[in-house]
């Protein structure tokens, strides 16, 4: 298929403004519009994909401005594979929520709206090559994010929404912060171009950028402390909100980190800082799951958990480090989706979302207590599932980097991990349902977003070479700085005096 | 294609399809169960021979699938067992729920046990150890009773072994990069020198889980007692052995290159000994069968555990044929349990009583089952226990000796409390109603315990097996030599010393029936529970005058010291710590939007201060 990057960007962005107007001819428009270009834009993401893999990375200039003066788009396997499994997920959460709650014309527009901004926004920090662009994107995200958050207009989900946005305030701060400092000291925005002329920045500048953005993208990434307003919004937000949180915005955030970490600047200690502080994250979420009453709130801790363990393993700075690491995301974004979906109906028509009130609906929705149950047992790393080959992949890298500690605490919270989300399955099949609840049966649509992605956990554990050659490449990609340089400045001029 | 993988295709596609049977009809799904398991262990004897293997690469990963002649063993104990199993299963799980999930679970649990048999590296070990595990913890869960409780602390602990287990196989993946267990073998010397304690340990924890060792074997009772008993059959005979299957490849092949090699065989060697005979106190404590005989099989399992733990040639012998007769009796009993509780619906044994007028077979099957289980000659399980009492004998082990004799006889009391509660004593008007179970529920079983008397007679079928498989791992061929070397079992008249033993218990087993059938020719009063006045006192309607009630106080009181203690209890304690920790640490999440921001300002003020300390 023929088209470059910048679809990625310019589509989405423009259906998003279409959607209203388009919305006065033909009100289906509004729900059909986001599929369509959500699937054109995920084909053209597979084969741009397909073609990055044996050409090498595309490198998009806008408007004719050459790096690293204008604005540039990089579409390598690293970029190319999440902005797939974005695109993917971003699909399949539009299939599920086509009929989403059959809310009126307004909601629905307002909702498919923010949903493709959030898209956008998402794919456009994946790949843009410019700093202060990659800002405009996370604020895009964000401000789309604190939007669906307050989709169902409650007390709650409006307090939430705001929890949200005061951190999400924060993060722009010290991320513009960072961005400034950059520009003082460098005179560029340009990352290829920074990364270069990182070596001769004062070390002490160096430290106070890293540690600007290590908290502004922390934020996006749910790292501990800064995840305050993650269960909140998770919980609050529309369950495919959730799904979409979990497996592509935070996915994006974790992007921006590592690329700053890995590509812009190698200061000392922020691979050590990651471990660290990855595992904090993971061993303080999980152990705040372990007694969560509220179904939703325990998946979000349990995706601000994997989310850590995917930094941790970013932390290990091997090559196999961040296979694991890619491996994890694509697992969690396919898993976590899945059990946000095929949750927010086990406790569809409760008030509370307790996770009790999912109690006995293994009998009244067959088909979606079995998929909770798959992706359940799939994240906390059963074979033959999904999940076994991530956590397998970071084990390795792990041992293969001396740290056994780092294995051991990784094992110990997966323990509690598997209790929680045992019980929960336990109490869908074998509890009495309670008698005011009433069980909401999934629509056909939403039915086939959770086999797919059902099937897709079932392919990656049966056949994980399907998404491993991809994967390696990825890495192989992100590990190679220098080629991320030369083939991003080689297109204009270097600017190196 | 290689015929393993078939094999693999079989059980999961016929489980798969067995599944979705169940929504179109019973029979199809009753016939597709039977034809997967008896067809998977045809193909199984019949297309994959000891030694063929293949290799395969996943995810990058080098793995390889075959048979070893030790597995070959077990897969004696995992397809006989299943099939017998599945047959029993068919009749005893007539008319209940969920079958399809049931049988869906059962097909999984074999193919992941076939699978740890076939693996020959440690990732597909893992991997099928695992599917192993969830698919027996979903049969735990199928009654639907105490599934937080029992149904949690299964896979609580399955997955602190299997964790453990992963934790040992990264640490042999990060030595050269190979997942072979040969290879791993080969290596073991040259790892680093705690490595060589660390990850016998790990390995022996994962495998102590599942083998229900003590301190590891708190999931066991619940765990046997809930799953129905067509499946407990299988999951107390050959399930658990998988635990002791991965034990023989830790002890026999790697133990012997570490120093402290030998300490840590004593440890387990005691642990194995501790577990049959508090396992064994536990059990006479039971009132309820299937309770009994869980705690019999964590017992069982300890003599199992011992003797691969001493790991001398006869030790190791004993071993492998006890677990064999451990499959044979302990799974025979669990179905004679099953079709009891099937036909009476209770397993409590001081409720039923006297049935052996009404289910004949199954009585001849658990006498002869127990007398197997008690180790009383001339079934089988005699010359297991004998070999395990010489090769201590011949060790220098006295006081271990001591001790398993005192578990072993300590054992012929519940064993004639499950056969005296169930089937003699008086005959109550409530069960009158009692018949035999169907065929399906009584030839099964059957068979099995008249294997297990066969064995007692000719070892020889199943040692030879054993003996080649001990060969295998590179012990010298025995050529007969451990079966003819003691004088009290050989191949039945061999040697002078064991006739006249022969003929006079065939003389006294005569008498004493042509005695009992006279006896019983007499006239006989029958009287009911309630016929009686003791000291004046006439019992109340509702109280349980069967004589299998408190059964055994004085020797319980005797040892009530002992059981006191339960570990379950620091368990329970240190789990509740845990959560109660969880939940204090939850608060940091506290709900509040400025708490938050605060948290984002000391991060970046944290960072700030320590950066030289963090970032130099």
């Amino acid at each position: 298929m023929v088209g470059s990057p910048v679809l990625f960007i310019a589509i989405p962005l423009l259906a998003a403004f279409l959607i209203p107007l388009l919305g006065f001819v033909w009100k289906e428009s509004i729900r059909v519009l986001p599929g369509l270009v959500l699937i054109y834009l995920l084909a053209l993401s597979v084969s741009l994909l397909g073609q990055v893999m044996h050409t090498g990375t595309i490198v998009e200039v806008i408007a004719g401005w050459k790096p690293p003066w204008g604005i540039d788009l990089v579409f390598s396997p690293f970029t190319g594979l999440l902005t797939t499994v974005m695109l993917t997920l971003g699909f399949i959460i539009w299939i599920y929520s086509y009929r989403f709650k059959n809310v009126e014309f307004e909601e629905a527009k307002k909702y498919f709206i923010l949903f493709m901004m959030l898209i956008t926004g998402s794919v456009g920090i994946v790949l843009t090559g410019d700093i202060f662009n990659q800002f405009v994107f996370i604020e895009i995200t964000s401000i789309s994010a604190y939007a669906l958050t307050a989709f169902y207009k409650g007390r709650d989900s409006a307090e939430a929404s705001f929890k949200y946005l005061m951190i999400g305030s924060l993060s722009s701060m010290f991320l513009l912060l960072a961005i400034i400092l950059i520009y003082s000291q460098t005179g560029t925005l340009n990352m290829a171009d920074i990364a270069v002329r990182a070596h001769d920045m004062k070390p002490s500048f160096k430290v106070m950028i890293v540690i600007f953005f290590l908290t502004g993208l922390g934020i996006e990434a749910e790292i501990f402390p800064l995840n305050g307003w993650a269960p909140d919004a998770y919980s609050q937000a529309p369950g495919p909100i959730g799904a979409a949180f979990a497996g592509i915005t935070v996915k994006a955030g974790v992007y921006a980190l590592i690329r700053i970490i890995f590509t812009l600047f190698d200061v000392q200690g922020t691979h050590e800082f990651l471990i660290v502080i990855g595992l904090t994250t993971l061993i303080i979420a999980e152990l705040s799951a372990i007694r969560q009453v509220l179904l939703k709130r325990m998946l979000a801790y349990s995706s601000i958990g994997q989310m850590g363990l995917v930094l941790v393993a970013f932390g290990l700075g091997t090559r196999e480090g961040v296979f694991a690491a890619l491996f994890l995301m694509v697992n969690h974004a396919i898993i976590k989706s899945l059990l946000f979906l095929s949750g927010s109906y086990l406790v569809y028509n409760s008030t509370q979302k307790f996770i009790s009130e999912a109690s006995g609906m293994g009998k009244h929705l067959p088909i979606t207590s079995f998929l909770f149950s798959l992706g359940a047992i799939a994240i906390v790393g059963m074979p033959p599932f999904a999940g076994f080959w991530s956590k397998w992949s970071v084990l390795s890298a792990a041992s293969d980097a001396g740290m056994i500690t780092v294995i051991v605490l990784i094992l110990l919270v997966s323990i509690v991990e598997v209790v929680y989300y045992f019980r929960v399955i336990n109490q869908i099949y074998f509890s009495r349902k309670e008698s005011h609840i009433e069980p909401k049966r999934p629509t056909v649509n939403a039915l086939i977003a959770m086999i797919s992605l059902g099937l897709i956990i079932l392919v990656i554990g049966f056949w994980p070479d399907t998404i491993t050659g991809y994967l390696q490449a990825a890495a192989d990609t992100l590990m190679d700085k220098g080629k991320y340089i030369h083939d991003v400045l080689s297109t204009g001029q270097l600017l190196i005096p | 294609m290689n015929m393993i993988i078939v094999l693999f295709a079989l059980f999961l596609g016929g489980a798969v399809l067995t599944w979705l049977a169940d929504k179109i009809s019973g029979i199809l799904r009753d016939g597709l169960f039977l034809l997967t398991m008896i067809g998977g262990a045809t193909l199984f004897f019949l297309r994959i021979p000891t030694g063929s293997s293949v290799d395969i690469t996943l995810a990058g990963l080098h793995l390889q699938w075959g048979l070893t002649p030790t597995a070959q063993v077990f897969s004696l104990v995992v397809m006989g067992l299943g099939v017998l199993a599945a047959i029993f299963a068919i009749s005893y799980m007539k008319g209940k729920e969920r079958l399809g999930y049931f049988y869906f679970n059962f097909l999984m649990s074999i193919l992941g046990m076939t699978g740890i048999l076939l693996s020959r590296d440690l990732v597909s070990f893992f991997i099928f150890w695992e599917i192993m595990t969830w698919s027996s913890y979903f049969i735990v869960i199928y009654s639907g009773k105490d599934v937080q409780s029992t149904g949690i602390n299964y896979i609580l602990f399955s997955a602190i072994g299997a964790y453990a287990m992963l934790t040992a196989i990264v640490m042999v993946w990060s030595q050269g990069h190979s997942l072979l267990i040969n290879d791993m073998v080969r290596n073991f010397p040259f790892y680093p020198p705690s490595w060589k304690i660390w990850i016998p340990l790990l390995f022996l924890t994962g495998f102590g889980v599942k083998a229900a060792l003590m301190p590891l074997h708190v999931w066991a009772p619940g765990a046997y007692t809930r799953s129905p008993m067509a499946f407990t059959s299988v999951f107390s005979g050959a399930l658990s052995k998988m635990g002791i299957y991965g034990m023989i490849i830790v002890f026999v092949r790697m133990m012997d290159v570490v120093p402290q090699g030998a300490v840590i065989r004593d440890v387990f060697a005691w642990l194995g000994i501790i577990t049959a005979i508090l396992a064994t106190i536990w059990a006479i404590a039971q009132d309820d069968a299937r309770k009994l005989l869980a705690y019999s099989s964590i017992g069982q399992l300890g003599y199992i555990v011992t003797g691969v733990a001493l790991g001398t040639p006869l030790a190791l012998m004993s071993a492998f044929f006890l677990t064999i007769m451990h499959a044979l009796f302990k799974g025979s009993l669990f179905m004679v349990v099953g079709a009891i509780e099937r036909q009476t619906g209770t397993t409590y044994l001081n409720q039923v009583t006297g049935l052996i007028r009404k289910m004949p077979w199954t009585f001849l099957t658990a006498l002869i089952s127990i007398i197997a289980l008690a180790g009383i000659p001339p079934v089988g399980g005699f010359i297991g226990k004998w070999m395990l009492y010489e090769s201590m004998i011949t060790g220098d082990r006295y006081i271990l000796v001591i001790f398993t004799f005192f578990a072993s006889t300590a054992a012929f009391m519940y064993c004639y409390k499950f056969l005296f509660g169930f089937f003699m004593g008086q005959e109550e008007k409530e069960w009158e109603h009692v018949k035999e179970a169907p065929a399906a529920m009584v030839v099964p079983p059957l068979l099995m315990a008249l294997f297990a008397a066969v064995l007692g007679v000719f070892p020889g079928i199943i040692l030879r097996p054993i003996d080649t498989a001990m060969q295998g791992m590179g012990f010298a061929g025995s050529g007969g030599h451990f079966w003819q070397m003691s004088t009290l079992f050989n191949d039945w008249g061999n040697t002078i010393a064991m006739k006249p033993l022969a003929i006079a218990v065939t003389v006294i087993f005569l008498l004493f029936a042509i005695f009992l059938t006279l006896k019983g020719l007499k006239e006989t009063r029958y009287t009911s529970t309630k016929d009686i006045s003791t000291s004046g006192e006439v019992p109340l309607e509702e109280e349980n005058l069967t004589f299998s009630e408190n059964f055994f106080q004085p020797f319980l009181r005797a040892v009530g010291p002992l059981m006191k203690y339960r570990i379950m209890v620091w368990y329970r304690q240190l789990g509740s710590s845990v959560e109660a920790t969880a939940d204090y640490l939850r608060r940091v999440y506290s709900g509040n939007g400025q708490t938050y921001a605060i948290y984002v300002i000391l991060f970046v003020v944290v960072l700030l201060l320590f950066k030289d300390k963090l970032f130099g």
